[in-house]
């Protein structure tokens, strides 16, 4: 189901690459007109994140994103994750090693039943 | 960019950064798989399908760590800059030393699974309800597409078309990707470890990560702290006689922006702190000829107009100023991206620019 379900996103993204790369970064970007080499390059991220290509493309035909919005770093995040990350770290970590099982290589094994018979 | 898009920028320092890059993939690899099998515990003669997968999968754990300490380290200290200036092409190189890994375990363990190899990485073991024993190739599946999406998207258009703010949101998926390598680790091969050495580099190497994050957070909330502001139409920002020529104040404005003031020349500017590309520190840049370059890519602004040099057409917002008895105030609604504002001279009484 996750394999068929891959497919089809990628099936759609396909669709979505082809009108993008050809016809729709064109309209929206001058430093992509007349500059081909490079767009085979972006095919895998529209597969990847064809829903969010779609919606940055009406925003850029719209003009409706404030420019205010692409000089406001979300540099909050680096609090969030300095702390979070080192502790999810060491839970993750001690987890690993409290279920480790450890294999008593230095006792000899001992045979606790005797051999049983086998017709041979 | 504001020149026609190429597929890969290339230049002497990029050839030189990736060079050593691979370079160093390729030593690792080499000492993994030919002078320490006692130190990684894998002596006995396992086959080379699963040799080389685990090198690979080594490789690309510790490239991980090396990129995760690259961000904290250079907002420690800019020496570390450098190594910041093309982390996009070592992010692509890891994806593929982490797809080799994917492919020597698919080739090795699925080869003769009923389904397909793809299906059988999520059929094969359906223990998700326990600790030990829990399918733990789901955590590098997810880092692999993590590390994919990232890849696909490293290219400068997609900086341009996603805006910044947009395309570092996305990119902050590696922090739940290395989380999810660390498990990934953690209940896979070192539930296997008889030698403690390979427990102690994966341990050292990702507490390293987490250290380094916590003490770069705990830096930069006191680097904040020190330059919050309160709301006002004008925000003070320091004592001209505090400044350095050819170098900028930064101010935190209430808005949660900053603000880069520039002494240039015996005038004052103001530019936005985020550069158009990336968003990178435009502030902790040096002025020379009226232009600042960014620390992070070498991107350059007038501090005047907040516009590029020609042919680029970059632009960033920029700030009207004040100078009153010495003390240097900045208007906290910026001005639309490449407008010109007059510089003030940083001596006199009272000066206001618009």
């Amino acid at each position: 189901m996750v394999i068929e379900a891959l497919r089809i996103w990628a099936m759609i993204g396909a669709a979505v690459a082809a009108v993008f790369l050809t016809f729709g970064m064109d309209r929206i970007d001058e430093d992509a007109q007349g500059a081909y080499v490079f767009r085979p390059l972006l095919i895998p991220g529209v597969l990847a994140i064809w829903p969010l290509v779609l919606w940055r493309w009406y925003l850029w035909e719209s003009s409706a994103e404030p420019w205010e919005r692409r000089f406001a770093p979300p540099r909050a995040a680096h609090l969030f994750v300095g702390w979070l990350m080192p502790l999810v770290i060491c839970a993750i970590i001690l987890t690993g090693l409290s279920v480790r099982q450890i294999w008593p290589a230095d006792i000899a094994p001992v045979q606790i039943e005797p051999a049983a018979e086998v017709d041979g | 960019m504001s020149v026609k898009y190429i597929p890969v920028q290339w230049n002497t320092n990029k050839y030189f950064y990736d060079a050593i890059m691979l370079a160093g993939v390729c030593a690792f690899l080499y000492v993994f798989l030919y002078l320490t099998p006692d130190l990684l515990s894998h002596e006995r003669p396992i086959n080379r399908q699963i040799h080389n997968a685990r090198a690979f999968g080594a490789c690309a754990f510790v490239m991980l760590t090396v990129i995760l300490c690259i961000g904290p380290l250079a907002r420690l200290h800019p020496a570390f800059l450098p190594l910041l200036y093309n982390r996009r092409h070592f992010g692509v190189m890891t994806l593929f030393v982490a797809l080799t890994h994917a492919a020597y375990i698919l080739d090795w363990y699925y080869a003769f699974s009923s389904t397909s190899k793809f299906a059988g990485v999520f059929l094969a073991n359906t223990s998700y309800g326990q600790i030990a024993g829990f399918p733990f190739e789901i955590f590098g599946v997810f880092s692999l597409t993590v590390l994919f999406i990232l890849a696909a998207t490293s290219h400068d258009f997609w900086l341009k078309f996603l805006s910044p703010p947009v395309w570092k949101r996305i990119h902050y998926l590696i922090y739940p990707a290395y989380v999810s390598v660390v498990a990934h680790v953690s209940l896979g091969i070192l539930q296997d470890q008889q030698n403690h050495s390979f427990t102690a580099i994966f341990i050292g190497g990702a507490l390293i990560v987490g250290v380094l994050h916590l003490w770069a957070a705990l830096v930069e909330r006191k680097r904040a702290n020190q330059i919050r502001s309160e709301a006002a139409e004008w925000i003070p920002v320091c004592n001209v006689a505090d400044m350095k020529d050819g170098f900028a104040k930064i101010k935190l404005l209430p808005d949660g922006k900053r603000v880069a003031v520039y002494l240039n020349g015996g005038q004052l500017s103001a530019i936005s702190n985020a550069c158009a590309h990336q968003n990178g520190p435009l502030g902790e840049g040096r002025v020379i000829d009226c232009l600042v370059t960014c620390p992070w890519h070498g991107f350059q602004y007038d501090v005047t107009n907040g516009r590029s040099p020609a042919p680029f057409t970059e632009k960033v917002p920029t700030y009207n100023l004040k100078l009153d008895r010495g003390e240097v105030f900045v208007q906290a609604k910026a001005n639309a991206p490449g407008t010109y504002v007059q510089p003030i001279p940083a001596t006199g009484g009272q000066e206001v620019s618009a």
